[in-house]
């Protein structure tokens, strides 16, 4: 599989629960569950208390850039 | 054996003092096989799980040292290169394969083995079993996720998986020790471990046998007959 092929996921995460999520970055793989792990190693510049990933071909855009 | 004060020691704390000693070699070794291969990875995002999973595997092997002087054991700081860790893991590894293989056998023995600590009555062994567990759990997802990427693949990629995951099995398969050993028996008798050998390759073989079914995959996990050049101190 080429990357170009492999899912892209954005991060977005959070420092604390009272605070919104904020966009971290994006990643490519397309195993979930690696996914999930390359996130954590990946983003660790903060002691998150929540990190979630979306998958980039499942945004909706309310209004295109 | 003798203590650095000079006490002899019970055949449960001999075995103990092996088996930590050796968890600690061998998790100083798999962090650098790990490093190694965070700038040589298929993927970026690979390289990072690589050097995540190093940065664990070392900072286990140097919190765990110390267990051994709660049992009166002093070893000098020698390095990375110390201590006598499994061979298989002991030079770089040749490819990306016998890095998942590492990660599914050689990690998957030691995690195993550790989670029969996690209420070692070895209170200091206890603690760092219960911290290694939090951070092995992601070591594990990353390498069922390779496994069935690998697999998946078919061809070569999965052939030499296979192989690998034999090769890994067959040297770390011998590092829990014969079944019936007396020194180990003594240890799960009094509540350091919870798991004997046989457990230990059982549990990882159930796992692995069932991860590898699921990507329509075998490979040979036989337990290990021939025990007369098994070094003990060593575990190998």
């Amino acid at each position: 599989m080429s990357r170009a092929e492999e899912t892209v996921w954005e991060v977005f995460a959070r420092q604390a629960y009272e605070e919104p999520l904020h966009h971290v970055g994006t990643l490519t793989e397309s195993d979930e569950d690696l996914a999930l792990v390359c996130a954590r190693a990946i983003y660790d510049e903060h002691p998150w208390v929540h990190m979630i990933l979306v998958p980039r071909a499942e945004i909706r855009e309310a209004i295109r850039a | 054996m003798s203590t650095s004060t000079g006490s002899t020691l019970d055949a449960a704390t001999v075995t103990m003092i092996s088996l930590i000693g050796s968890l600690a070699d061998n998790k100083s070794a798999l962090g650098r096989r790990y490093g190694e291969w965070a700038v040589s990875a298929p993927t970026i995002e690979s390289a990072v799980a690589a050097a995540a999973m190093a940065q664990d595997e070392l900072g286990h092997a140097r919190s765990t040292y110390p267990v051994l002087a709660k049992l009166g054991v002093h070893r000098d700081d020698e390095g990375l290169d110390a201590g006598y860790p499994l061979r298989v893991i002991a030079a770089e590894l040749p490819d990306w394969a016998s890095v998942i293989a590492a990660n599914l056998v050689v990690d998957g023995i030691l995690t195993t083995w550790v989670a029969s600590a996690r209420d070692s009555a070895l209170e200091p062994l206890a603690q760092r079993a219960r911290k290694i567990l939090q951070e092995e759990g992601a070591h594990r997802v990353h390498a069922e996720a390779w496994l069935r990427r690998l697999c998946a693949a078919g061809g070569a990629d999965r052939d030499l998986l296979l192989t690998r995951i034999a090769e890994m099995w067959a040297a770390a398969a011998r590092w829990p020790g014969p079944a019936d050993h007396a020194g180990y028996r003594a240890a799960v008798s009094e509540g350091m471990v919870s798991a004997g050998p046989a457990e230990i390759r059982g549990r990882v073989r159930d796992w692995l046998t069932g991860r590898l079914m699921s990507a329509g995959a075998a490979a040979d996990l036989r337990d290990p007959s021939d025990w007369s050049d098994w070094d003990e101190s060593h575990r190998r």
